[in-house]
């Protein structure tokens, strides 16, 4: 019997996709059997950044409306043999086309075959949350140092402790540490203290996210990139691990270099 | 039942009482008030105020009123306070229920309203656009960076006290402060605060040690010896 993870924020553009997109393959890559979930119906993206696009066929409202099984419905990632596939969400319809008690009994059929179901959330929280918070054991906030992002968070977070499943964790994404320092953006303690809510991860602004979601290939594939590890990290941690809180890189001058530039002068 | 007499008259220190029979029927004691004239002569230009003990008797609204009416026409006084020894439950559920003291533990987050009937304690924070309203006072173990209001529905001895006040928008019965940068009653370190409403009519924020001589008639235990 697997478990159900929501990936939600309330505010849109704050990484859920990419996230669900990440977290999933490296759920994979871990030999877990992993099944993402896009309940972005009418605005379907992971499918995209997975690089799934074209092979899809039959999307969730064709499964939950019955024109077809799930069998047929679920794409694979050939990259992963059997382990990871993706149940994308319909482009033509819109949130209203599946209701919470539809999508329950389909993450519980999901649920006994794969270990992780990862549900990525559709910004907001009308229907299409709804939706994807009905079959969900456990869920994981993304937020942003942004104040519009935390208080959209905040909000996230109250509705989701009316909902019977485990109390919510905290991936803060696009960690910039040279706005961190300056203080021009909230720092991880700050909002970890706001939301108090425990935190699974802190994942740095990094260009190579972008690159690698336009190219369909999740950047957790990347082993050297440090969004990568971020990842990496945190899905040790869903599996129950104690991972330490990465350290940020700053750039700050070496020894040398400060030598060398003294010499300069 | 002739004999007993339904209506007595007692001096006391706070003045004349009408004691009303509190086991004959009513019908009974308004005849008794009219035909007898109990309260002692005196000139009808002289202001005279009474005070009427009811007993164990329960009057409606209406009854009362027509007792009132009697009294103060058939007696020629005033009536200052009736005082009655039974209450309805219901009017007795209003009384617990504004006087009772609830806890919440836990975040008031986002978009959530917390209602409540009397005092509240909050252990938790209170987060920006998140709202508390109480009848009576709120007690915040932890911080206040919502919107609070406290006495609402006419309470306006009612105080909002917190460890950290930093709320957005402040509210004691009706009148609303907005705690923007230009609010002169902000401090620096909103530690440790309490929010009341002042003789002037506008909300007041001070030290809340300050709060026993603000509000003596909050405290339910005095002594400490």
């Amino acid at each position: 019997m697997g478990e159900a993870i929501v990936i939600t924020s309330g505010k849109g553009g704050v990484g859920k996709t990419t996230t669900s997109a990440n977290l999933g393959t490296a759920l994979a890559l871990q030999g877990k059997k992993v099944c993402l979930v896009d309940t972005d119906i009418g605005l379907r993206n992971l499918d995209v950044i997975l690089g799934l696009e074209n092979r899809i066929i039959y999307d969730l409202v064709d499964v939950v409306e019955g024109r077809c099984k799930v069998h047929q419905a679920l794409v694979k990632d050939k990259r992963f043999d059997e382990l990871l596939f993706l149940l994308p969400a319909a482009q033509t319809s819109d949130k209203t086309a599946v209701t919470p008690q539809q999508m329950k009994v389909l993450i519980e059929d999901l649920k006994e075959e794969f270990d992780f179901i990862l549900i990525d959330c559709p910004a907001g929280i009308e229907q299409g949350y709804k939706n994807a918070v009905a079959g969900a054991d456990r869920a994981i906030v993304v937020t942003t140092p942004e104040i519009s992002a935390v208080r959209d968070a905040d909000r996230i977070i109250g509705l989701l402790e009316q909902e019977s499943i485990e109390p919510p964790k905290l991936i803060i994404n696009r960690i910039r540490p040279d706005m961190m320092d300056r203080g021009e953006t909230l720092d991880v303690n700050e909002i970890t203290t706001h939301l108090s809510i425990e935190l699974l991860g802190i994942i740095p602004d990094d260009e190579h996210v972008i690159s690698s979601s336009n190219k369909g290939e999740p950047i957790v594939m990347d082993p050297t990139s440090i969004a990568s590890k971020a990842y990496r990290n945190i899905v040790r941690r869903v599996l129950g691990e104690s991972v330490p809180l990465m350290t940020l890189e700053r750039e700050k001058p070496s020894f040398f270099s400060k030598l060398k530039s003294m010499f300069k002068k | 039942m002739a004999t007993k007499q339904l209506v007595t008259i007692k001096g006391t220190k706070e003045g004349l009482v009408l004691k009303l029979d509190d086991q004959c029927g009513y019908e009974d004691l308004l005849e008794a008030l009219q035909s007898t004239k109990v309260v002692p002569q005196h000139k009808e230009a002289d202001h005279l105020d009474i005070q009427i003990h009811l007993g164990n008797r329960y009057c409606t609204h209406e009854k009362l009123k027509k007792l009132l009416s009697v009294v103060e026409e058939t007696q020629q006084v005033t009536v200052s306070k009736i005082k009655s020894d039974v209450l309805t439950v219901e009017e007795s559920n209003q009384r617990v229920l504004k006087h009772q003291s609830s806890t919440y533990i836990g975040i008031v987050r986002s978009g959530q309203v917390l209602k409540i009937e009397g005092d509240v304690v909050i252990i938790g924070d209170i987060n920006p656009n998140g709202k508390v309203e109480a009848t009576g006072s709120i007690y915040v173990l932890g911080r206040v960076k919502g919107v609070v209001q406290a006495g609402k529905g006419g309470n306006r001895e009612a105080v909002i006290i917190a460890s950290w006040l930093e709320a957005t928008h402040l509210m004691i019965d009706d009148v609303l402060e907005i705690m923007t940068n230009e609010t002169t009653i902000l401090s620096e370190r909103p530690e440790m605060e309490c929010a009341y409403l002042h003789d002037n009519g506008h909300i007041v924020i001070d030290r809340l040690q300050n709060l026993r001589s603000i509000r003596p008639n909050l405290a339910t235990i005095k002594g400490g010896s």
